[in-house]
């Protein structure tokens, strides 16, 4: 039945992707919730939040808030706290209640730059989407907000677009394609919103290129292209190391991983002489980056025909989805996905 | 660097009850989310929040009708063995939210979430949220259509954040919930309910023998029950104890529906206060109680603990099973200091907070929720111990009893169980 889930909780939503990439900038970021949806972003989508403070709200919204539109309240409640708080900017992520109510998000924002004097992000998230979603907004308001025109081109300058813990599954992922960037001889790597702050991206056109490690990070990358001629790359370096030392060669395959993820274990795959492959992604499908065959999932029931019907040697995945492979008889590789199961990868 | 706004318990009670400063008003401001607010801002992510609560009645299972991001976390609690296979999501989308065309999917889903099952579940519980409280939704309706399909009753739990400083939020409305299925039974004299927690009282707690010395011979907690009969023989009882006050508006459904009366006990860790409780208990049912013993192991557990550990200073968070002021006034009447108090300060709790201002009139009282706890140092005061697990987050190098177990402290047990705990963490750390 279409919606119905009996095996998988629900995967992180949209709000929780725009937390993610706004979280180290220095912002006050503000959900526009009741407050469950601030315990869900940061308790449990956010794992930085126990470790790494930032200054994140509920709006604390309440019944007739929402009823009466009192979108006034709210920006009281913002310049409040602008007032007493040190910051550069302030962003308002949407929940489903403001997309229940129809909020104005641009009308917020004019509202709230007026009274607090300084830059807002909106993001109208509706908590019915999937964590790229949100984190592709964020990404594009940010960079449409802040990335300056006036910077020459740094040689061995490289931008990262798509590091977030949620697109990645990983806390660790800025140091390490930093690392292994690094390694492949840029000088200086600037992976956005994990590791690179705000200055960085305010300077993103100096960049010589960007690299895409997630489709959240694609249409940043394209608009940056188009305004200061950055040319980009679209791979994840990070994601051969899912792989353990067995023999592929000749096996038929299923990837279920975020789509740019599961591109590169594909093309990882194929050095190692693996047979036919599938991309599947229970996230977003970009047109540009699929191959044929490769698959959009949405529903359990469709995950199950697939491993049913699709004769696969092996399953990469997050192992959530393991209780659905029932009479599957090949190899499971664990490949935890944070956005599905909430686990980070040990890797 | 700037401060986190706190204000001295003598400022509070100065000030009085009805001159809370604004900073200690949550729906003044925006909330703050951290590790400290967690318990706050998603009452589920730790202990019972609705989604938890709602399957307290054994062999039910949850069908969470909502958008995805209200069902994310969920899977904390689904991964503890008690929960396995009994939560369930049917999810919407816009589409939904504009036609409402999820309603009527639910009586399906609910039939499906049942023929997947071994074991026929005892209740579906649908758990809604904001977005249907916002379109009005008539779910009483959609569960009974559910009712029909699948032959079994369907209940419904409003999880609905926006009314929770409201008259009834959430977790008043769920104990509702899951005692609107008793029917009227006839009553057994010798029956006693315990309201008010989803997981029981410690087993040790004075109030069973205290109980059964008035002759009580069954005393039910819903989640003692070992299946779905034994819940039903609740409506037998003679009377309520009401163990928290977000129990109030189901024992009034008790008393209206099923002529069950109820009495109202609070926790406290003042032994003194504990004592004359329960003389007022038994004058209100006109028996006596002895709980002279009780009270005497309890004096003998603070006592010594006094004794090995003297003039502490205590910092006391809200995210724990006592009243934070309460708890507070027990200890600094108990000798130790208190410097720090992380509570939600209401009209209620002034009963506390004056005493403690005539006490420990340099207590200084921060509200968790507030903006500029993100500059909270605690290099500004001194601890040596705290209690909750936000005053955990706030000390992060100082021993911490973070006393938020399911299993729920009562009485002087409560206080046995505090201090043993207590001397238990101090001794930990003195060992390390």
């Amino acid at each position: 039945m279409k919606g119905l889930r009996k095996y998988l909780t629900p995967f992180a939503p949209d709000q929780s992707g725009a937390v993610s990439v706004l979280y180290e900038l220095g912002g006050i970021i503000v959900i526009c919730d009741a407050g469950g949806c601030a315990g869900n972003v940061c308790g449990f989508d956010e794992p930085r939040w126990f470790s790494h403070k930032s200054a994140v709200f509920s709006a604390g919204l309440r019944d007739m808030d929402a009823i009466l539109g009192r979108d006034d309240k709210l920006v009281e409640k913002l310049t409040s706290a602008a007032g007493k708080l040190e910051a550069a900017f302030a962003a308002i992520i949407g929940t489903p209640v403001p997309s229940v109510i129809a909020t104005d998000y641009r009308a917020l924002k004019r509202m709230a730059e007026k009274k607090t004097d300084l830059p807002v992000l909106t993001v109208d998230s509706t908590g019915m989407s999937l964590c790229d979603e949100g984190a592709e907004k964020a990404y594009l308001e940010l960079f449409q907000t802040f990335a300056r025109e006036d910077q020459p081109v740094i040689p061995g300058k490289i931008g990262v677009l798509g590091v977030n813990p949620l697109d990645l599954s990983d806390l660790h992922a800025g140091e390490k394609l930093e690392r292994l960037l690094k390694g492949e001889g840029f000088e200086q790597v600037c992976c956005y919103g994990m590791g690179a702050g705000l200055e960085a991206v305010k300077a993103a056109a100096s960049a010589e290129k960007n690299l895409v490690v997630a489709p959240s990070g694609l249409k940043t990358a394209q608009l940056l292209e188009k305004r200061f001629g950055t040319p980009y790359e679209v791979r994840n370096p990070l994601a051969e190391a899912m792989l353990p030392e067995i023999d592929y060669s000749g096996k038929k395959i299923l990837v279920v991983q975020q789509q740019v993820s599961a591109n590169s274990l594909r093309h990882a795959l194929q050095k190692r002489g693996a047979g036919e492959i599938t991309a599947a992604t229970w996230f977003m499908k970009k047109g540009e980056l699929a191959q044929p065959g490769d698959l959009r999932l949405t529903e359990e029931d469709q995950f199950e025909a697939l491993v049913k019907n699709g004769g696969f040697d092996v399953i990469i995945g997050d192992p959530t989805l393991w209780p659905m492979t029932n009479g599957f008889t090949g190899v499971r590789i664990d490949a935890p996905e944070f956005a599905v199961s909430g686990r980070l990868a040990a890797r | 660097m700037r401060d986190a706004i706190c204000y001295t318990a003598r400022e509070l009670a100065e000030r009085g009850r009805d001159g809370i400063p604004e900073e200690l008003i949550s729906s003044t401001h925006l909330i703050y989310s951290s590790p400290a607010t967690l318990a706050f801002n998603s009452p589920g992510a730790e202990g019972f929040g609705v989604k938890r609560a709602g399957l307290a009645i054994p062999d039910s299972v949850m069908l969470i009708v909502a958008p995805g991001c209200c069902g994310r976390n969920t899977s904390l609690i689904s991964n503890l063995p008690e929960y396995d296979h009994r939560f369930f999501y049917l999810m919407m989308d816009e589409t939904d939210v504009v036609t409402g065309r999820h309603l009527k999917k639910i009586p399906q889903a609910v039939e499906e979430v049942c023929s997947s099952l071994d074991t026929r579940p005892s209740v579906v519980m649908i758990c809604i949220t904001c977005v249907d409280a916002l379109l009005g939704t008539d779910m009483e309706r959609v569960c009974r259509r559910a009712e029909e399909r699948v032959n079994l009753p369907v209940r419904p739990c409003y999880m609905y954040a926006l009314t929770r400083e409201g008259r009834k939020p959430p977790m008043v409305h769920v104990r509702q919930s899951l005692y609107s299925l008793l029917e009227p039974r006839k009553k057994k004299g010798n029956v006693v309910n315990l309201l008010g927690h989803f997981a029981p009282l410690v087993d040790d707690c004075e109030l069973y023998d205290l109980l059964h010395q008035i002759g009580v011979k069954t005393i039910h907690e819903i989640s003692r029950c070992r299946d779905y009969e034994e819940y039903l023989t609740m409506a037998e009882a003679n009377f309520n104890l009401v163990l928290h006050p977000e129990a109030r508006y189901a024992a009034q459904d008790f008393e209206k529906r099923l002529k069950i009366p109820s009495i109202e006990l609070t926790r406290l860790y003042q032994i003194d206060r504990i004592h004359r409780q329960y003389q007022a208990l038994a004058a209100a049912l006109g028996v006596n109680f002895d709980d002279s013993a009780f009270l005497a192991q309890a004096e003998e557990t603070v006592h010594e603990f006094q004794q090995k550990h003297p003039g502490l200073t205590f910092a006391v968070g809200e995210c724990m099973n006592a009243d934070p002021f309460e708890l507070s006034l027990a200890l600094v009447r108990y000798g130790f200091r208190v410097s720090e108090v992380y509570g939600t300060l209401s009209g209620e709790n002034f009963v506390y907070l004056n005493r403690l201002a005539q006490l420990s009139p340099d207590t200084r009282v921060f509200s968790n929720l507030e903006p500029t706890m993100l500059y909270y140092d605690c290099s500004e005061a001194h601890a040596d111990v705290t209690i909750g697990k936000d005053a955990g987050y706030y000390h992060p190098n100082c021993p911490n009893l973070q006393w938020n177990q399911d299993r729920q402290p009562f009485g002087y047990a409560g206080v046995r169980r505090l201090f043993a705990a207590l001397d238990e963490t101090l001794t930990k750390e003195d060992l390390q």
